[in-house]
């Protein structure tokens, strides 16, 4: 480990004085060799392989779409009074994915956590893949997808307009805003990196599609300025929205009046689960990608350590939350409320509340131990762990909430149809095909600003002690 | 235009490129302009670059997405298209501010990124003499170049190069202005995109009045304008300006049949059809309760419940002189009303009113039993 002497104050102590962002020498240039060679060279056997896997699982979940649109919503086992199952839990699932990106591009960036440099780009791409999956669950939902333009509020010739007084509108601005801004970010952060692409190739048709794609980007300081100046903006305004986009995804459930749902502290506990539930996305993802496209210089061990340590926070973020739910239902005096906790730790789908608790409360509880957090065996186990009980925490909420609510004679027990989970597994599909090319397509790490905190990088005295 | 763009001096650190630019600036030979392949801090002072104007611009549509967001909302659901859901008032703004964040987000983050992009650093330009140098991919990988960049027509390569020498440049590149101005400028390509968004706001309000105002106009027609009568207004179809005619002389409508009885006491004759059966006494019965009881009472001894409230005298049917009527003159007061008593010949059909002269019978029997009824009784 070696300590970055150029931005940091000599007169700390060594143990609090910030670790090296990199292993082992690396150049501004060396990285470009090492990063942006990868669009460049032939993808390895492995990288088909996978991708076959992935196209195959892609297809399952469009043909299980296409039979939908032939059948209708009876193709999957939602039925009165569980209107909304693995439609709405997959789409709350996905866009909470997604969130773990914005949270290392954008909070992280403000609180100037440099190691976010080297997997901020990876991240970014997992929440625009993420949030696509997440937006064809409400648009199948509807039940007639070719009418999905109605969401929008546009002069029509039926001369009605949306009711924005709905969450559910409020849902369709809030995710559009942030794929919109999530792929701006996406983008400016590409720019650079782009054009050190386009000078670096020696085929003309990349570097027509480069040149097109960098709009001419030359590095003059005069850019620079602008540049730094939007990228903080956008930071800020991203930050505020990544924390605005799961609380109004809570708001579809929290503003309605079933016992479960009608709760104060659904839009931060939302938030909460949704950054959980990407990180450990995030994980299992950069593990793969540092180990196979041989990157473990840039993303060091300590990076996964501290996004594993950020799994644990969260975990103990969830147990409060769902302590939380438990103390309401108790403390409402409303039998209603008592009925539904009941529901999660007892009853038919019992299974699904005590899976949900052990995922997110108990098993990443290993990772108080630094073994766990460094060891690749028990950082997988915890993310994979985190995201099957993520997922089940939705089913949980949607479902078991839905399934027993005020009437008894109109209980009913939900069972998912083989289209259901066909889509499901499709979405995931969609997600791994995404990233797989764009981990071949464009550079997976922010080279520009990587190159911007190695040591050396920045004038001595640039008055710059981040 | 001067033959030479620019004379750049590539340096292999930041650092020494942060050293060379207070010296060259000094000897003021063109405009000062740094290539770097990442931002280099704190040299944006010793170029003299003012700061940025973004954070105003993004402020301003910010503040301007918000309000869009509102006035929108407020028209649609106050103005335009006022439907109460929820319970709540049209104008309900609470339920406005959470598209007034995302909108107002939306707004400062385009302007963010393409008033960045597109208006302060004026890409995409792909004509740029600096793109067509050879030291261009030197600077987007890993060197910096300080550059002496011609203002009108006064750039002295020799000066130059010997000024980014002096301050320590390992190696100097005179770029040529180009021979003509690229076609794809960064002005064209702000034309191009301002005309396409005037042209798209242009289609925008065509289609809305397009959209507004084709449904209405002949031969479109919308529903509540179709032809068909309106209360008290008059009819053009018929010269008198009705909008129906009278029913022919002599019509009867079904199940009111003329009584045969022009006064109480013709009617006195009318002998009731009606077998005395449970039946017809429990259809009496109903009809009574229904109709008669609010204010003869459940005896009929005229002390219903509305008679205090309408200060009415509902006859008292148990009195020797209803007793004493024929059920005639009994099924003429049901039909047509009596004093403050309404007709009833349309609440009832003739079966029902029958009926409850039974029942009224009945009554003032019930209320006057004698010991031989009695017995009758309990006999059977």
């Amino acid at each position: 480990m070696q300590v970055d002497a150029a931005t940091l104050p000599g007169d700390l102590p060594e143990r609090l004085r910030e670790p090296a962002l990199t292993e082992g020498l690396v150049t501004a240039g060396g990285l470009d060799d090492q990063v942006l060679a990868f669009p460049e060279t032939r993808p390895p056997k492995q990288w088909y392989i996978a991708l076959a896997i992935t196209l195959s699982a892609l297809g399952i979940g469009l043909g299980c779409i296409g039979y939908t649109f032939f059948k209708g919503i009876g193709a999957w086992g939602n039925n009165s009074p569980v209107f909304w199952a693995f439609d709405i839990i997959n789409f709350v699932f996905w866009i909470g994915i997604g969130h773990a990106g914005t949270l290392i591009s954008a909070i992280l960036f403000l609180f100037r956590k440099r190691w976010r440099n080297a997997i901020a780009r990876f991240a970014e791409a997992m929440t625009i893949f993420a949030v696509l999956c997440a937006v064809i669950f409400p648009l199948i939902h509807v039940g007639r997808p070719w009418l999905a333009f109605w969401l929008f509020p546009y002069p029509n010739q039926r001369a009605i307009w949306t009711n924005f007084r709905s969450p559910l509108l409020w849902d369709v601005f809030a995710v559009n805003t942030y794929f919109s801004v999530s792929a701006m970010f996406w983008y400016l952060g590409l720019i650079p990196d782009i054009a050190s692409m386009r000078d670096r190739t020696t085929s003309k048709v990349r570097k027509v599609i480069y040149t097109a794609l960098s709009l001419g980007w030359r590095g003059a300081a005069s850019h620079w300025r602008h540049y730094e100046k939007a990228y903080l903006l956008l930071a800020g305004l991203a930050t505020g929205l990544v924390l605005s986009v799961h609380s109004v995804v809570s708001f579809d459930f929290a503003t309605s009046v079933v016992p479960g749902w009608h709760m104060t502290i659904f839009p931060p506990y939302f938030v909460a689960g949704a950054i959980f539930a990407g990180f450990a996305m995030v994980v299992i993802v950069m593990v793969v990608v540092r180990e196979s496209m041989q990157l473990k210089n840039l993303i060091t061990t300590r990076h996964l350590e501290v996004m594993n340590k950020v799994i644990l926070g969260m975990a103990c973020l969830m147990g409060y939350s769902y302590f939380m739910e438990g103390f309401t239902a108790w403390y409402s005096m409303n039998e209603y409320l008592h009925h539904g906790f009941k529901n999660i730790i007892s009853g038919t789908y019992g299974w699904a509340g005590w899976l949900t608790i052990s995922c997110n409360i108990l098993i990443p509880q290993l990772l108080w131990f630094r073994r766990c957090r460094t060891s690749y065996f028990w950082m997988i186990l915890v993310a994979i762990a985190v995201t099957v009980g993520m997922w089940f925490e939705r089913f949980v909420i949607i479902v078991i909430s839905l399934h027993q609510d005020f009437l008894p004679s109109a209980w009913r027990v939900y069972k998912p149809t083989v289209y259901d989970f066909g889509i499901l597994l499709g979405t995931f599909g969609l997600f791994f095909t995404l990233v797989l090319i764009f981990a071949r397509v464009l550079p997976v790490i922010a080279t520009t600003e990587v190159k911007g905190i190695l040591p050396g990088a920045q004038p001595e005295h640039g008055g710059h002690h981040g | 235009m001067a033959e030479t763009f620019a004379v750049l001096g590539l340096f292999d650190s930041a650092d020494a490129l942060a050293k060379a630019i207070p010296g060259v600036r000094d000897r003021k030979l063109g405009r000062l302009e740094a290539y770097t392949p990442y931002p280099i801090h704190g040299i944006d002072e010793a170029l003299g670059l003012r700061r940025s104007p973004l954070g105003g611009m993004v402020l301003v549509m910010g503040i301007l997405g918000a309000l869009t967001a509102f006035g929108f909302q407020y028209w649609i659901s106050a103005v335009d298209y006022p439907i109460v859901t929820g319970g709540k008032a049209p104008w309900s703004w609470e339920a406005f501010i959470p598209i007034m964040f995302e909108v107002t987000v939306l707004f400062a983050t385009f302007t963010a990124g393409l008033g960045m992009l597109f208006l302060l650093n004026k890409l995409p330009f792909f004509g740029h003499p600096v793109l067509q140098s050879k030291a261009i991919s030197a600077i987007t990988r890993d060197r910096f170049a300080l550059a002496l960049e011609a203002e009108g027509a006064t750039l002295d390569p020799a000066a130059c190069e010997a000024a980014l020498r002096a301050a320590g440049a390992r190696e100097i590149e005179v770029v040529p202005a180009p021979e003509r101005a690229p076609f794809v400028t960064s002005d064209f390509v702000l034309r191009s995109l301002g005309g396409i968004f005037l042209a798209c706001a242009g289609a925008g309000v065509l289609m809305y009045w397009a959209v507004k105002l084709f449904p209405v106009l002949p031969p479109m027609s919308y529903m509540q304008n179709q032809p068909r009568l309106n209360a008290f207004k008059p009819s053009a179809f018929f010269k008198d300006g009705f909008g129906m005619r009278a029913p022919a002389p002599g019509t009867v409508a079904r199940g009111h049949l003329p009584l045969g009885a022009a006064t109480q006491e013709e009617a006195a004759g009318l002998a009731n059809p009606l077998p005395r059966t449970r039946e017809v006494f429990e259809m009496g019965k109903a009809a009574y309760h229904n109709r008669c009881e609010v204010c003869h009472g459940a005896l009929g001894k005229g002390q219903g419940s509305l008679t205090a409230a309408y200060g009415a005298k509902p006859a008292n049917l148990q009195a020797q002189q209803f007793r004493d009527y024929p059920d005639g003159k009994i099924y003429w007061a049901v039909t047509k009303g009596k004093n403050q008593m309404p007709a009833h010949d349309a609440d009832l059909s003739e079966t029902q009113r029958w009926a409850v002269v039974h029942y009224v019978r009945a009554l003032q029997r019930a209320q006057n039993a004698t010991d031989a009824d009695l017995q009758q009784a309990v006999r059977r």
